[in-house]
């Protein structure tokens, strides 16, 4: 079997944009998904509302796509009802840190047993490119006309800080690395959050002087810096340049988690 | 195995031209009946997983099938090959 067995063939094309990063995510997930050996009728994705967020609707398992922001609230409740069941999450930047930043924050401190893939294009890309949370400083949108003003949220710090078990972030450039890490997240009991920094060519690249989707692609490639280069460079005592993104393999640990399927309780 | 792009779905965006290590993927330069821009393929017969995909017994490499937004790229056994009868008339 192959991850092109997840996909509702009737449903395809879908319709992102071209050059749009969600479609590459969602290979990457769904491949780490088929090597886990999953049932279909055991796997449950669940979204909010956005262009990253109609990826369930691709999928042919059973799948909720609930209303802005509420996608770890729904999560959170099949997972509680049926903890058998595998919940993976798709979601947005503006989806879960802005109008569902408290239930993020809250599904960490939980540490409930869902792995949540969050598809950071660093904008409203659904509603015609709205400034995000984590519309990186300086950057144009359409309700930043001269340049955001405003610090970016780290998804990645603020999970960890909120108590997951295991965070990594990755790009939509580096698919084998991120389909390994979705495994790794599918695998560790808890809360597991890949963020994914991805192209929106027509909200953000187009703003943003990324005339081409591979220029975009290059520019995330080489601002991406391994979590092992940056502690060396901290260990030397340099500074990380600011338009850095960490990439790796952020958090692994064991808190004690929610929603664990019976035969995974440790006594 | 045979390396394929499925018209129907491609978009055309070209970040396949960019993630393959034999760069086997080529800008076009024609638009098709949908005015897509389909790359066009380099000797794909290189590709790894064409080549050594029956002999390990599991896919290799799949970079470009898995960067691939619009889910166009896979591949398609071949046809094993045929010799065919010719009939010479004199
Ligand atoms: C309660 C509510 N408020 C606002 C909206 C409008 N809205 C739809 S999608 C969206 C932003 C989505 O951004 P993001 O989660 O980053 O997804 P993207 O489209 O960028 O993938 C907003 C504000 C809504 N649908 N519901
Ligand atoms: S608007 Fe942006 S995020 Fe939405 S489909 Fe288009 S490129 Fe993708
Ligand atoms: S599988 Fe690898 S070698 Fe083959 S065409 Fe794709 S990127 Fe190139
Ligand atoms: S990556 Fe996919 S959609 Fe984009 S040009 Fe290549 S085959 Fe077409
Ligand atoms: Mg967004």
């Amino acid at each position: 079997m192959s991850f092109e067995d997840w996909f509702r063939q009737d449903r395809l094309p879908h319709i992102y944009c071209a050059g749009c990063g969600n479609g590459t995510i969602i290979n990457c997930t769904l491949a780490a998904v088929d090597s886990m050996g999953w049932k279909k009728e055991d796997t449950v994705f669940v979204s909010g509302i956005g262009c990253s967020s109609r990826a369930p609707g691709y999928i042919v398992t059973d799948s909720l796509h609930t209303t802005h922001g509420r996608a770890l609230a729904f999560a959170t409740g099949v997972k509680m009802a049926n903890p058998k069941l595998h919940v993976v999450v798709f979601t947005g930047d503006g989806d879960l840190a802005a109008i569902g930043g408290n239930h993020f924050i809250h599904a960490c401190r939980r540490n409930i047993d869902l792995t949540v893939v969050c598809m950071n294009n660093q904008i409203y890309g659904m509603t015609g490119g709205q400034g995000s949370p984590t519309t990186p400083r300086g950057c144009i949108s359409t309700t930043t006309p001269y340049g955001s003003t405003e610090p970016a949220f780290d998804l990645s710090e603020l999970a960890i800080a909120a108590g997951a078990n295991y965070v990594a972030r990755w790009t939509s450039y580096h698919v084998k690395e991120l389909e390994r890490a979705v495994k790794t997240g599918l695998e560790t009991p808890g809360f597991s959050f890949i963020e994914v920094l991805v192209q929106c060519p027509t909200n953000f690249g187009r703003r943003n002087k990324f005339r081409q989707v591979a220029d975009q692609i290059e520019y995330i490639k080489a601002h991406s810096l391994l979590k092992a280069k940056r502690d060396r460079l901290l260990e030397q005592g340099e500074r990380i340049p600011e338009d850095m993104y960490v990439v790796g393999e952020l958090m692994r640990r064991s808190r004690p988690a929610m929603g664990l399927a019976p035969t995974e309780v440790k006594p | 195995m045979k390396l394929a792009i499925d018209e129907t779905r491609c978009k055309g965006c070209n970040l396949c031209t960019k993630v393959c290590p034999y760069r086997i993927f080529k800008e076009g330069k024609h638009p098709n009946l949908r005015g897509i821009v389909v790359p066009e393929l380099d000797r794909p017969e290189r590709c790894t997983n064409c080549r050594l995909r029956h002999l390990y017994g599991r896919q290799l490499c799949g970079v470009c099938q898995l960067t691939c937004p619009d889910q166009a790229i896979h591949w398609v056994e071949e046809e094993p090959y045929e010799p065919h009868k010719v009939a010479i008339e004199y």
